[in-house]
C-alpha cells in the first residue's frame, strides 16, 4: 500500500503564536485504510484535519498528499480538495445554502461537474444518508442529526478519494451512528481512504485497521488498537479508556489462563472465543443489488427454516425489507455470524457492495476456531 | 413501593400549533432516588419532555406533578421548584451567561440568596467535582467545548438540587471525562438526589440506570427495567436504538446454556465474571478503604498493612484526599470494577472510597458472590 497522506515534523501555532497546537507532529495514512484518530478533547485532532487538507499552513515541517508536498496556491489546494472531503464535527460550519439539495450540490458544482451528473450524485448521496425525503427542505428546519447527515451527503457527492469525518457519530442516535459506520465501510470497499476521529473507543475498536493517538498536539501512538490498549499507562495519559470488548477479553483470558490473542473485536468473535466449541451453523446469504430482493425472502426462509433469525446490513436492503419479519435490523453481519457461532442457522440480507465484509468476518471467526458455512441464495 | 417524585400525566405539547404535537399524551412516573434513563432517537421528544418536567415549558394538555402536587406555574412556585429540580442542557452554550467561571457557577446559589461563605464553598466544591478548580478565574469564552460542559455541570451541582435532569451529559466528552460525569451522577444518587439522564450511549445507560423510559415520535413507549425492553427486538428497532453489547453477549451465551440468563450482567465486570471459570477457586479480598477528604491515603494504607496491592479510587472525598497527597493509584477510572476484577483473578485489591459510595462500590462483587461466580471477601474498613 502507498501513503496517501503524510505529515513530517509539523509544527503549527495559530497566527504564529506561542501555543503549539501541533508540535513536531508526524503521521502516515495508508491509501485505502480505515484509520481512527483518537485523543482527549483539545488533543489536536481537528487541527490535524485542517492541516492535512491545507486549510492551516504549518510553520515548520511538511504535509504530503500522494507523496507530493501540498502547494499552498489556489491550484494546489483545489487539487487536494477535489479528492479529499471533510465532514466537520459541527455541520453548521460547512453549510452555506438554504435548501438541502443546493447544499449537497455545492461541492460538485464548484469542481465543475456538469448539472445532470450533479443531480444524479445529489439523489444518490441523499439516499445513502436516508435523507431523500428532505431534498427540497430548508436546512434550518432540520435537526442536528439530520444536518449532520446532509453534511455527509455533501461530502459523498464530491466522489472523494479520501473521506475525513470529525466525530461523525457525536449527537447521533444509535441507529444513525450505525448507518454512518455502514457508510464508512462502503466507502472503504470502494477503495476510498477513510479517516474518522471519535471519542467512542468501542466503535473505533470494531472498525479501524489502524489507530493514531494524539496527546497535547503530539502523535503518541500509531499502530494496532491492541498494542495501544495494552499499555494502560499511556491510555490513561491520553485521556482515554480501553474498549469494553478489549477489557473483557483480557480479564476472562487472564482468569482462564489462556492467551488474550486472538483479540475479539465484536460480539460474534467474542462469542466464538468464549462460547464456542459447538459445530457452527450456516449463514444463508442474500445479496441485494440496489434493494432488488424479488422472491428471495420467501425462498431464504424456506431453505433456512422458520426459526432462522434474519439480519440486515445496508441501507438499500433495509428499505427493501420494510414490513417483513426481521430480527436484526442493524449490524446484521455481526448478529447473523453470532447466531452461526452459537450453532444456529440464520439469514443475512445485505447490499451487494458489502460482500467482502462477509468473507472478512468468516475468516476472522476461523481464527477463533469457528468455521461458519455460507450458503448463497441466488 | 418507591415513592413517585415527578410525574407526567397525559402530557401533550407543541411549540407551534400548526406543527403538531411534539409530545403526544405522555405519561410517566419517576421514582424518588431511582436512577432513571430517558432513551430515544434524535427528535423523539426527550429534550422537550425535560423542559416540561422542569417547568420551562407548560404543557398544552395534561399536568406535571412534583411530590404529588401539580405544578402551579405561578412565578414564585416555579422558582421554588427550580431550586430543587435542576436541568443540565445538552449544549453548554445555552447555559453560560457570566463572564468568568467563578461567577457563572455562583449564579444559581446567589439567586438562592445564600450567605457569601456558603456560596464560595459550593463553588469550590463544584469546580473540584468537575476537575476545573484551576480555571476558577478564567473567562468562560476561552474554554473549550468539553470544559464549558463541565462548568455548566458545576453550575447545577452548586445548586444542591433534589432532582438533577441531565440531557446527554457525556456527548462530546472524551472517555475519561465521560466516566467522571457518570461517577458524579452516581455520587449524587448516593447522597439521595434523583438523577434522570438521557443518552444515546445505550451501553453506558445500561450499566447505570435502574429504570428506563423509551420515547418514540413524542410518545412514551416503554417504562420499566431495561432487559424486558431490549428483549423485544422489533420495539428496539422502532425506537431507533440498539441493544447494549453486554446484553447481546449474555443473550447469546445463555441461549446455548453456557451461562444462566439471569441475573442479567449490567457491566463488563459482571459479564466477564459470568463467563470466566476460575478453576483455582481462589478469590481475592476487596478492601474498601473509606476515607475523608483530609485522609493521608499513603499512611492509611501503610497503617492497615495494605501496601503493594492494586489500588483504585472512587468518589469525591477519595478524589479530594488523592488530590492532596497524590499517592500512586492504579485505577483512577472505573475503580470498583477494576478492583473487583483483580479479586476475580485471585488477587487482593484496595479501593480508596468515599464512605457515601461504599454500597455502590460493593455492587459488582456482590453480583459475583450472589450469582455463585466467585467468592470475593468484601472488607469494608471504616474510620
Amino acid at each position: 500500500m502507498s501513503r496517501i497522506f503524510e505529515m513530517r515534523d509539523v509544527t503549527f501555532a495559530h497566527h504564529g503564536g506561542p501555543v503549539k497546537v501541533m508540535d513536531n507532529f508526524s503521521i502516515a495514512v495508508e491509501e485505502g485504510s480505515r484509520t481512527a484518530i483518537l485523543g482527549a478533547n483539545g488533543a489536536g485532532k481537528t487541527t490535524m484535519f485542517y492541516t492535512l487538507t491545507g486549510v492551516y499552513r504549518p510553520q515548520e515541517g511538511e504535509v504530503l498528499f500522494r507523496g507530493e508536498p501540498i502547494e499552498y496556491t489556489k491550484e494546489g489546494l483545489t487539487k487536494v480538495r477535489s479528492e479529499v472531503a471533510v465532514v466537520l464535527q459541527n455541520p453548521d460550519e460547512q453549510m452555506f445554502c438554504s435548501l438541502v439539495e443546493e447544499d449537497v450540490a455545492f461541492g460538485p458544482l464548484n469542481l465543475g461537474v456538469d448539472r445532470d451528473e450533479v443531480e444524479q450524485r445529489v439523489d444518490k448521496a441523499l439516499r445513502d444518508v436516508r435523507m431523500s425525503d428532505f431534498k427540497k427542505r430548508p436546512l434550518q428546519q432540520l435537526s442536528g442529526g439530520q444536518r449532520k447527515r446532509v453534511a455527509i451527503a455533501g461530502a459523498l457527492a464530491v466522489h472523494p478519494e479520501v473521506m475525513i469525518m470529525d466525530e461523525p457519530t457525536a449527537g447521533l442516535d444509535p441507529q444513525a451512528s450505525m448507518e454512518v459506520i455502514e457508510l464508512a465501510e462502503k466507502l472503504h470497499l470502494q477503495g476510498i481512504t477513510v479517516l474518522i476521529s471519535t471519542h467512542d473507543v468501542d466503535l473505533a475498536y470494531g472498525w479501524a485497521d489502524a489507530v493514531n493517538v494524539l496527546r497535547k498536539g503530539k502523535m503518541v501512538f500509531s499502530g494496532t488498537s491492541e498494542e495501544f490498549y495494552s499499555d494502560a499507562e499511556n491510555v490513561h495519559l491520553c485521556g482515554l479508556l480501553s474498549p469494553a470488548t478489549f477489557n473483557m477479553n483480557r480479564e476472562v483470558s487472564d482468569i482462564n489462563g489462556i492467551s488474550p490473542s486472538p483479540y475479539p473485536r465484536n460480539v460474534s468473535s467474542f462469542l466464538a472465543k468464549f462460547g464456542g466449541g459447538q459445530k457452527a451453523g450456516r449463514v444463508f446469504c442474500v445479496s441485494c443489488n440496489e434493494g432488488d430482493i424479488g422472491d428471495r425472502y420467501e425462498q431464504a426462509v424456506r431453505e433456512a427454516g422458520e426459526d432462522a433469525k434474519i439480519g440486515i446490513y445496508g441501507t438499500d436492503t433495509r428499505y427493501a425489507l420494510t414490513g417483513k419479519r426481521v430480527d436484526y435490523y442493524f449490524d446484521g453481519i455481526d448478529s447473523c455470524f453470532s447466531e452461526a457461532v452459537l450453532g444456529r442457522d440464520s439469514i443475512l440480507f445485505y447490499d451487494s457492495v458489502y460482500e467482502p465484509l462477509l468473507k472478512e468476518q468468516a475468516d476472522t471467526l476461523k481464527g477463533f476456531g469457528s468455521d461458519v458455512g455460507r450458503e448463497v441464495i441466488q | 413501593m418507591t415513592q413517585t417524585l415527578l410525574e407526567a400525566e397525559n402530557i401533550c405539547f407543541s411549540y407551534e400549533k400548526k406543527d403538531g404535537n411534539v409530545l403526544d399524551n405522555v405519561s410517566l412516573r419517576i421514582g424518588k432516588n431511582v436512577k432513571t434513563a430517558l432513551l430515544g432517537a434524535n427528535g423523539a421528544g426527550k429534550s422537550t419532555l425535560f423542559s416540561i418536567l422542569n417547568a420551562l415549558n407548560r404543557p398544552g394538555e395534561g399536568r406535571v406533578l412534583y411530590n404529588g402536587e401539580p405544578i402551579s406555574y405561578r412565578k414564585k412556585d416555579i422558582l421554588r421548584m427550580r431550586s430543587e429540580v435542576s436541568i443540565l442542557f445538552q449544549n453548554p452554550n445555552d447555559m453560560l451567561f457570566r463572564p468568568n467561571v467563578e461567577q457563572d457557577v455562583a449564579f444559581g446559589p446567589t439567586n438562592l440568596k445564600l450567605p457569601r461563605d456558603e456560596i464560595e464553598k459550593r463553588v469550590d466544591d463544584a469546580l473540584f467535582a468537575v476537575g476545573m478548580s484551576e480555571y476558577k478565574k478564567s473567562p468562560t469564552m476561552k474554554l473549550s467545548y468539553g470544559q464549558r460542559k463541565r462548568i455548566t455541570l458545576a453550575g447545577v451541582l452548586a445548586m444542591h438540587p433534589q432532582v438533577l435532569i441531565m440531557d446527554e451529559p457525556t456527548a462530546g466528552l472524551d472517555p475519561q471525562m465521560a466516566y467522571e460525569v457518570m461517577e458524579i451522577a452516581e455520587q449524587l444518587h448516593c447522597t439521595g438526589v434523583t438523577v434522570i439522564m438521557s443518552s444515546h450511549d445505550t451501553d453506558l445507560t445500561y450499566s447505570w440506570a435502574d429504570e428506563i423510559h423509551v420515547m418514540q415520535h413524542g410518545r412514551c413507549q416503554y417504562s420499566g427495567a431495561p432487559e424486558e425492553f431490549y428483549a423485544d427486538k422489533a420495539a428496539v428497532y422502532r425506537a431507533g436504538l440498539l441493544s447494549p453489547s453486554v446484553f447481546l453477549m449474555n443473550e447469546g451465551l445463555s441461549s446455548i446454556g453456557k451461562v444462566e440468563r439471569e441475573p442479567f450482567p449490567r457491566t463488563q465486570t459482571q459479564m466477564s465474571a459470568k463467563i470466566a471459570n476460575n478453576r483455582s477457586g481462589k478469590f481475592g479480598t476487596l478492601h474498601i478503604l473509606e476515607v475523608s477528604q483530609d485522609t493521608d491515603i499513603t499512611s492509611l494504607i501503610g497503617e492497615k498493612g495494605l501496601e503493594g496491592l492494586s489500588t483504585g479510587i472512587y468518589g469525591m472525598a477519595a478524589r479530594r484526599a488523592h488530590d492532596f497527597s497524590k499517592p500512586a493509584i492504579d485505577f483512577m477510572y472505573n475503580g470498583p470494577e477494576n478492583c473487583t476484577m483483580k479479586c476475580m483473578a485471585g488477587k487482593d485489591s484496595v479501593l480508596v472510597c468515599d464512605p457515601i459510595m461504599t454500597d455502590s462500590a460493593r455492587k459488582s462483587a456482590e453480583f459475583i458472590n450472589e450469582g455463585g461466580y466467585g467468592d470475593i471477601r468484601i472488607d469494608v474498613i471504616r474510620q
